[in-house]
C-alpha cells in the first residue's frame, strides 16, 4: 500500500507535454473512437505503429508503457482465450483430444510445483505463466496414460483466433492513448481541461467549476489519507491486529479498527479544509481566476487537422469495406 | 539486551509520502528494565522511524534489529512471529486518540489482548487494571470513548497499549496537543508506571524540560544519525545543542543567566525548578 502511485506524470518536455490539455482529451476520445471503426488487423496494425509513431515522436520510453500495461496483462490472456475457445467460426486450425489421465494429473501437479517454485524470482512472472500455460497444453495431449478420467476436444477455428489477436491489439492501442495522455499530463492540468471542457454544460444547470474542484480535491487528499491509513494500520498492528492472516471474522473487526478511526479523520479534515476554504473567501459557483489561462497554440492547431484526418481515414476506411 | 540495534539504516521507498524520513547506520542497546529514556531530535530526524523499528513495525533496510533475541533484517523470516514482538514492545503512536473506534472504552482496550489470544474474562481484568494504571476511574470503562475529552482519550488508547502488559513501553511524542498542565500530568504518569513496574520506557519528545526531570539517558537523532547518547546532564554541558535543532532546558536558561548577571558561583544544572531555586537561595543566602 506504501508504494500506490497516483497519476503516472513522469516530468518531460516534449511536443505532448506542451499540447494544451483540452486537445489532449479530445485528442484520446477521437483517436478512441476511430479505432473503434477500423474492421480488419491489417489496419488496426498501421493505427498500432501509428500509436507507437506517436510514443517514440513524444520522446516517452515504451518499457514504461509496457509497465502500464502490465497490470492489464491477465486481462489480455483472459480475452485471447476466450475469443479462441468460444469463437467456433471460420476453418478449423487445431484439432486435438485432451485427456485427464493418471498420468497427465501426475504430470499436472509436477509442472504446478515447478511452476510456483519458479514463480518467485518475479522478474519473468508473465512470462512463466506463459510457459506455464502452454506446458498445460502438452500434459493435456500427450499424456492420455493410465486410468482416464475425463476427455474433451480442443479446437481452434481461424476466426476465433483472427478475432482474439483483433481484440487484443485493439486493447494494446487503446490502453496506450490513454496511457499517453496521463503519462504527460499533471492530475491538476487534466481537472483545468475537463473543467473548460464541461464548461457548456451549464446551460443544463451543471457547474463544471464544482466538479473539477472535487477531482482535484480528492487527488490532492489521496496521498494524504493514504498516508493516514498507513499510521492506522501500524497502530493496529501494535495492538496485535493482523491485516493480512486470520479467519473472516477476524479479519472484518480489524478492517472495522481501520475503517472507523478513516472516517473520522476524514470528516475532520474536510471541515478544517472547508473553514480554510471559507477564510480565504471562497464561496461555491463564484466565478475565480487561475494563475495560469490554459492556451489554444499552434501546436494544438496542428494536432487537431491530425485527429481530423486520422478520423477521417478510418470513417472512409470503414464506409468503403 | 531487550532491543539491541546493529548499524540499521532504513530509507522509505521512493515515491512515497515520507521520502525525506530515514535513519542512517544507528547501533544501540536498550535494557529490559530501570531505563526511562527520552528520544529528542528536529521534525523529520527519523525519531518516529527508529521506535517503528523497535516493535518490527517497520524492517531495516540493511542492518539488524534484536527484539527479545528475534533477529529482525530487511528480509521477513517466517519462523518469527512479529506479532508477538508487538506484544513485547508496546508502541503508542503519536495521536493515538486516532485509532479508537470501539463503541465504549472498555471493548477498545481488550481489542489488543483479544487479539493476541487472551481468553475474554482476562482481557476484561486487564482492561480494568489498565483503565486505573493511566489514572481513570473503572467508570469510564463503559462510555463511549469519542465523547472524551483530548487528554481522556490519550490515556485510554495509552491503556489499550498497557493492557498488553509490554515489556518495554515506546511512547511517540504522547504529550503534542495537550495544554502544558496536562503534559505535566501525563509525564507524571508515564514515570509512575516507570517506577511502579521497572519496565523499560522510551518516550519521544521535543520538550527539555520534561527531559531534564524525567530521563535516566537520552538519544539524540540529528538527520538520521545517533548524535548523542547518555545521561541528560552530559548533553546539556555541551554547547553545541543548536546545531542539533536543540535547545536547553527552561531551568538551565535561567540558571546560566543569573549566574552571568549576578556573577554568582552556582551550580547550574538542577533538574527541577525547586531545585534552581534552593540553589540560589544557598548562594544568596550562604
Amino acid at each position: 500500500m506504501k508504494n500506490i502511485v497516483i497519476g503516472q506524470y513522469v516530468p518531460g518536455n516534449s511536443y505532448l507535454y506542451r499540447l494544451d490539455p483540452r486537445t489532449k482529451i479530445i485528442g484520446v476520445i477521437v483517436l478512441m473512437t476511430a479505432v473503434f471503426l477500423l474492421k480488419t488487423i491489417p489496419q488496426l496494425l498501421l493505427a498500432l505503429g501509428l500509436a507507437l509513431v506517436i510514443l517514440i515522436s513524444g520522446r516517452i520510453s515504451i518499457i514504461r508503457v509496457l509497465k502500464g500495461l502490465k497490470p492489464l496483462f491477465i486481462l489480455l490472456l483472459f480475452t485471447f482465450f476466450f475469443q479462441v475457445f468460444f469463437n467456433k467460426e471460420g476453418a478449423l486450425l487445431l484439432d486435438e483430444t485432451m485427456t485427464l489421465s493418471l498420468a497427465s494429473v501426475a504430470g499436472i501437479v509436477l509442472w504446478t510445483i515447478v511452476w510456483r517454485l519458479s514463480a518467485r524470482m518475479n522478474r519473468f512472472r508473465f512470462l512463466l505463466l506463459l510457459i506455464y500455460l502452454a506446458g498445460l497444453y502438452f500434459l493435456f495431449v500427450y499424456l492420455p496414460y493410465g486410468y482416464v478420467l475425463t476427455s474433451f476436444p480442443f479446437r481452434i477455428y481461424q476466426k476465433g483466433l483472427e478475432m482474439s489477436i483483433f481484440v487484443i491489439i485493439r486493447l494494446v492501442i487503446i490502453i496506450t492513448l490513454s496511457t499517453v495522455m496521463t503519462l504527460t499530463t499533471k492530475p491538476t492540468d487534466l481537472t483545468q481541461g475537463l473543467e473548460k471542457l464541461m464548461h457548456p454544460l451549464k446551460i443544463v444547470g451543471i457547474r463544471s467549476e464544482d466538479f473539477a474542484l472535487i477531482i482535484s480535491i480528492s487527488l490532492r487528499f489521496i496521498p494524504t489519507i493514504l498516508d493516514e491509513a498507513n499510521k492506522i494500520m501500524s497502530a493496529q498492528a501494535s495492538r496485535g491486529a493482523d491485516f493480512s492472516e486470520g479467519r473472516l471474522k477476524d479479519k472484518i473487526k480489524q478492517i472495522i479498527s481501520l475503517l472507523v478511526p478513516m472516517f473520522i479523520i476524514a470528516f475532520k479534515r474536510s471541515e478544517e479544509l472547508a473553514d480554510a476554504m471559507e477564510s480565504r473567501n471562497f464561496v461555491p459557483g463564484k466565478p475565480r481566476t487561475r494563475i495560469s489561462e490554459l492556451v489554444f497554440g499552434r501546436l494544438d492547431i496542428l494536432t487537431t487537422v491530425f485527429l481530423i484526418a486520422c478520423l477521417a481515414g478510418s470513417i472512409v476506411s470503414r464506409v468503403l469495406s | 539486551m531487550a532491543i539491541q540495534f546493529r548499524e540499521v539504516s532504513y530509507h522509505y521507498p521512493s515515491g512515497g509520502v515520507n521520502f525525506y524520513q530515514a535513519i542512517t547506520d544507528i547501533s544501540l542497546e536498550i535494557a529490559p528494565k530501570d531505563e526511562f529514556i527520552c528520544l529528542v531530535g528536529e521534525t523529520g530526524s527519523g525519531k518516529s522511524t527508529l521506535a517503528q523499528h523497535m516493535n518490527a513495525l517497520i524492517f531495516p533496510t540493511s542492518g539488524a534489529v534484536e527484539i527479545f533475541g528475534s533477529k529482525i533484517t530487511s528480509k521477513r523470516n517466517k519462523k518469527i512471529k512479529y506479532n508477538d514482538l508487538r506484544k513485547h514492545v508496546g508502541l503508542v503512536f503519536q495521536f493515538p486518540e486516532y485509532q479508537l473506534f470501539e463503541e465504549t472504552v472498555e471493548k477498545d482496550i481488550m481489542f489488543g489482548p483479544l487479539n493476541f489470544k487472551v481468553p475474554h474474562d482476562e482481557a476484561k481484568l486487564l482492561a480494568e487494571k489498565a483503565i486505573r494504571q493511566v489514572g481513570l476511574d473503572e467508570t469510564y470503562l463503559k462510555r463511549n470513548p469519542f465523547n472524551l475529552s483530548g487528554g481522556e482519550k490519550k490515556r485510554v488508547s495509552i491503556a489499550g497499549i498497557l493492557a498488553l502488559d509490554p515489556s518495554i513501553l515506546v511512547l511517540d511524542e504522547p504529550t503534542s496537543g495537550l495544554d502544558p498542565a496536562g503534559k505535566k500530568q501525563l509525564m507524571e504518569l508515564f514515570a509512575k508506571i516507570h517506577r511502579d513496574t521497572g519496565k523499560t520506557t522510551i518516550v519521544i519528545t521535543h520538550d527539555m524540560d520534561l527531559v531534564y526531570e524525567y530521563a535516566t539517558r537520552v538519544l539524540v537523532l540529528h538527520e538520521g544519525g545517533l548524535v548523542f547518547d547518555g545521561v541528560p546532564e552530559a548533553l546539556f554541558r555541551r554547547d553545541d545543542l543548536q546545531s542539533f535543532s536543540l535547545d536547553y532546558p527552561e531551568t538551565i536558561r535561567i540558571m546560566k543567566l543569573v549566574k552571568t548577571e549576578f556573577d554568582l558561583d552556582i551550580d547550574i544544572y538542577k533538574q527541577t525548578v525547586t531545585e534552581a531555586a534552593r540553589e540560589i537561595e544557598r548562594v544568596m543566602l550562604g
